[in-house]
């Protein structure tokens, strides 16, 4: 088992299984107390968003989410140290059982549900107890390590309570509880007694606590910060008889300030059940009163009233303790992030530097593709291929859907906005939009290495049509120019993987039918994702974000709004009137 | 939420069922509708009627009646309805030698599951525990011997393991079983299963689960029961004494134990009118709905002094606030009542929003006249609850 001294020197990083945003701003609230440099929590499990907003001291911080844990990186996988779970009791065996195979550095694991039954805790302590692996729970509101980490509930889930609670530089004596309100109400009694707490535990009211006090209490017996354990223990089961015996042996030498809960059971005709699933005693050797013998004459200080514990803890004190005191001041969430654009000391930032600095250091295409992709981009590479791509794709003559509309609308006498918008609104899977869906594609094959005919087998299967793939009008015999002008993009640092992929598909397709050629949406897409690998090192993961965002379909959309307008002006300069389809243009079939 | 022990009847049709055993038994439920259908019960000439319960000792408080006949199985149960219990097995009557009898039980601990045994079982086993033995179910178990030791099958005891793992059992006790010609039978069987399994096995449910008290709820108990059931957090209410003069409203699993020890520790556990408490952050229509069961027991309590004393630790993530304003509801609307009866209110508590929920609750019971004491986390559990029982005669 992990020792306490080991986790006081690690920088630990936490990810929580599930999302409870009161645990987890109350852990940033600690860990901005304490002066940590970084929030520790670093992701976040869960469902239905990719990221979640917290408080950073006064400000705030996005912390990113994933659906499942195999969906981090390696790297951050290995980063992480400590794991927070949060999961319905249903859950907590396969959560932390994969937990434990995604992450080969965990060290702390706590589960907070309630109701995890018996035998699923037993497995996953059985597996740990061959591992390095701290794990707390279930029922736990965690570990407090003061100064050092606050790993769920514990110590409460508000940043006043932290701030009074005292708890932001370490002390000597260890808390140890098998419930979570008394945890935090002796680390109070700690604390407000004139001592620091070394470390607290929320062992768990379980039956079977996967950590057990004995083992909490060899925790502290080995951790050189701790003198003395205040622990707090129940009625049922037997685990104060492992820690009496461990005493008499001499295994646990250090002070123990004990309270045993339970005596009023004596007044129940039949053994009652109190709030903790272990709290029932149906022998007298699980009854309180059994306990607190054992323990007494193991030596340790056995508190009749829960008021002693304070005052035995003040004999303690021998000089005054100096606490670090913080504070978070008033805070509001705000009702939208930007990570583009905003106001800051009163100037308008872009791309993190002043405006005009943006603007000024940028030629339209590196401003495009900076906005686009959200940062300032560098690459020149990157830059010309944007500049090349924004420039072909500008407009492609009157007869394709979207100018139609355009036209149609600017003769009807409608205004600018409203005739570009009735083109744009025709950018669709058929129209204009297929370069991300070409993307989507060509980054699927490359990435799961399905074989260029079972790509197209799967897609005949599905009946459809290739996105990218296919033109009206070029074929085999008569190039597309606009391909050959593309393929000086190519010889990209990644071997044009994308664009390698996109060919070899096409050289099946051709076979079939000489005009399903490479169209100029699978080729912008294919290079697109070979230069943005290449040249800004995007992940597979990365691109696979860009496609789900539609990043890849903005280009056409841009470029062509400008083909739009100007189709609107030209209807507008030699205004013809309303359009109307003549007799012979529409036939009525009865 | 814990170890909960389940009914005869579907401890035995689980049992029999993984011993390939044919059983034949009805379970009688009184669920409290108009009549209870015996129509089921027959082809035998003579049958058993036992209460079926997790009453301990059935057979020295009479609750286990023999050689009951046809017509006689609707008055038996009568009768022991009238005693106020309403769950009830019946079965077929067969008499066998009490030297017959042996034993066997699985035990789920913290090493792994115990299998017990003793060719002399019976319902005085506890006074013949030398004749049990115990072995731990491991990779080194040695059927064989077990099969020959218990004169069943290395199929079924291998089978009643795995039934016992499947269904999350906790412990499971077949006393006694007969084995006659080969053939073995189940007389009684008790089965307890971790309740936090239920939703991994279909073998039983919650309607399958007995408790020793069901019989004599109080309504406030049953409503808080009801209240439980239908809310994520949790709550739980036991009146220990209905004309008691010191009333809970606690929260927190550990420390509502601690308080009530102190009660008892401060010698006046023959006046605590129950014990009960309210965790995992319960919205605050939920804490109204706790606080006004516990009003009602306490109105209806004939003692002539009267505290309540509303306590926990402080608390990591149940926000005060919330749940002191579902607490200050109820007590807006019993005020008059509990002003008439000269009850006092005694508050301490801490967690998050405390400053807000105290204050409240302060105001709340000056206005009302009902206050005793407001304390925050300065002041001890034992020395707030002092101060609540310090006008008490003991």
């Amino acid at each position: 088992m992990i020792e306490l001294t080991d986790l006081r020197t690690m920088d630990m990083k936490v990810v929580s299984l599930g999302s409870h945003p009161g645990i987890i701003q109350a852990m940033l609230d600690y860990d901005f107390l304490i002066k940590k440099q970084q929030p520790s929590v670093i992701a976040i499990i869960a469902s239905g968003r990719k990221s979640e907003r917290y408080f950073w001291g006064e400000s705030e911080v996005i912390i990113p989410v994933v659906s499942r844990l195999e969906q981090l990186s390696s790297a951050q996988r290995e980063k992480i140290t400590a794991v927070i779970n949060v999961q319905s009791a249903r859950r907590v065996l396969s959560s932390t059982k994969q937990a434990l195979e995604c992450l080969p550095n965990v060290k702390i694991i706590t589960v907070f549900a309630e109701q995890t039954p018996e035998t699923h805790s037993l497995e996953l302590a059985h597996i740990t107890s061959k591992r390095d692996v701290l794990l707390i729970g279930p029922s736990s509101v965690g570990l407090l390590v003061p100064g050092y980490l606050k790993l769920g509930a514990i110590g409460g889930t508000q940043h006043k309570q932290l701030s009074a609670a005292g708890i932001f530089d370490a002390g000597d004596t260890a808390v140890v509880s098998t419930s979570g309100g008394i945890v935090n109400e002796l680390i109070h009694t700690v604390t407000r007694s004139g001592l620091g707490v070394s470390f607290a535990l929320a062992i768990g009211g379980d039956r079977f606590p996967m950590v057990t006090p004995a083992e909490a209490m060899l925790l502290a017996e080995h951790d050189s910060q701790t003198e003395r354990v205040v622990f707090f223990g129940e009625l049922g089961g037997s685990d104060e008889y492992e820690i009496a015996k461990l005493r008499e042996e001499r295994v646990l030498t250090k002070e123990l300030i004990v309270y045993i809960a339970g005596t009023v059971a004596e007044l129940f005709e039949t053994p009652p059940q109190f709030g903790h699933a272990k709290a029932l005693a149906e022998t007298y050797d699980e009854s309180a009163a059994a306990k607190k013998i054992a323990l007494s004459k193991s030596g340790a200080v056995v508190c009749e009233e829960f008021a002693n514990i304070a005052t035995v803890l003040r004999e303690r004190v021998q000089h005054e303790r100096v606490v670090t005191t913080a504070t978070i001041g008033e805070r509001q969430k705000s009702i939208i992030t930007s990570h583009l654009s905003g106001d800051k000391n009163d100037d308008v930032y872009l791309l993190g530097r002043e405006l005009l600095q943006t603007v000024e250091s940028n030629g339209v295409a590196s401003l495009v593709l900076s906005m686009l992709l959200g940062f300032q981009v560098e690459s020149k590479r990157a830059i010309d291929f944007t500049d090349y791509v924004l420039r072909l794709l500008v407009d492609h003559g009157p007869y394709v859907s979207g100018a139609l509309n355009t036209i149609v609308t600017a003769r009807a006498g409608k205004d600018m906005v409203s005739s570009l918008a009735a083109g744009l609104l025709t950018v669709g899977p058929r129209f204009g939009g297929a370069i991300n869906a070409a993307a989507d594609n060509w980054l699927r094959g490359v990435v799961f290495e399905t074989p260029a005919h079972q790509f197209i087998e799967d897609f005949s299967l599905k009946g459809g049509i290739i996105p990218g793939i296919g033109h009206k009008k070029y074929r085999l015999d008569l190039p597309d120019p606009r391909i050959q002008a593309l393929m000086q993009f190519g010889g990209n640092k990644n071997n044009d993987r994308y664009l390698y992929y996109a060919r070899s598909i096409e050289a099946i397709t051709t076979t079939k039918k000489n005009n399903l050629i490479l169209n100029v949406d699978g080729m912008i897409a294919a290079v697109m994702l070979d230069i943005l690998e290449s040249e800004l090192g995007y992940t597979p993961e990365q691109l696979q974000e860009l496609v789900d965002i539609e990043f890849f379909n903005a280009f056409f959309v841009l470029s062509r709004s400008i083909g739009f307008t100007a189709h609107y002006l030209d209807q507008r300069r030699h205004d013809e009137g309303l359009f109307r389809l003549s007799d012979k243009d529409v036939r009525y079939l009865e | 939420m814990p170890r909960r022990k389940i009914s005869e009847y579907r401890s035995k049709k689980i049992a029999n069922e993984a011993l390939d055993l044919h059983y034949v038994g009805w379970s009688i439920v009184d669920d409290g509708s108009d009549s209870v259908d015996y129509s089921a019960v027959k082809g035998y000439k003579s049958y058993v009627v036992k209460v079926d319960q997790a009453v301990k000792g059935r057979f020295k408080k009479g609750l286990v009646l023999l050689d009951v006949k046809q017509g006689d199985v609707k008055q038996s149960i009568e009768k022991l309805q009238y005693e106020g219990y309403r769950s009830f097995v019946v079965e077929s009557y067969v008499k066998y030698q009490a030297t017959a009898e042996r034993y066997l039980s699985l035990m789920q601990d913290r090493v792994g599951i115990h299998l017990s045994y003793s060719a002399q079982g019976g319902v005085d086993i506890e006074s013949k525990s030398d004749t049990v033995v115990s072995c731990l179910i491991d990779d080194m178990t040695s059927w064989d011997d077990l099969a020959t030791q218990t004169e069943l099958s290395v199929k079924q005891l291998q089978t009643l393991v795995e039934t016992f793992k499947k269904n999350y059992f906790v412990f499971l006790e077949i006393n006694p079983y007969v084995v006659i010609d080969g053939v073995v039978t189940i007389l009684d069987c008790a089965v307890e299963v971790d309740d936090a399994g239920a939703y991994f096995t279909h073998a039983w449910t919650e309607d399958d689960v007995r408790t020793a008290k069901s019989t004599k709820a109080t309504p406030e108990e049953l409503a808080v029961r009801v209240l439980d059931a239908n809310s994520p957090a949790s709550f739980n209410l036991s009146v220990l004494n209905p004309n008691g003069s010191i009333f809970l409203l606690l929260s927190g699993g550990g420390a509502s134990v601690v308080i009530a020890d102190e009660v008892y520790n401060q010698g006046y556990g023959n006046q605590l009118a129950n014990y009960g408490e309210y965790s995992g952050n319960p919205n605050s229509h939920e804490a109204y709905l706790y606080t006004a069961e516990v009003m009602k027991q306490l109105l209806a309590s004939t003692s002539k002094q009267k505290v309540i004393f509303i306590g926990g630790a402080v608390a990591n993530f149940t926000d005060i606030a919330n749940t002191f304003a579902g607490v200050i509801k109820a007590i807006d609307e019993y005020s008059a009542q509990l002003k008439k009866q000269k009850v006092k209110i005694y508050v301490r508590r801490g967690g998050p929003r405390q400053e807000i929920g105290l204050a409240r609750m302060h105001t709340a019971l000056e206005k009302h006249d009902l206050l005793g004491g407001v304390y925050d986390p300065s002041t001890t559990i034992t020395d707030a609850l002092g101060a609540a029982l310090k006008g008490l005669k003991k």
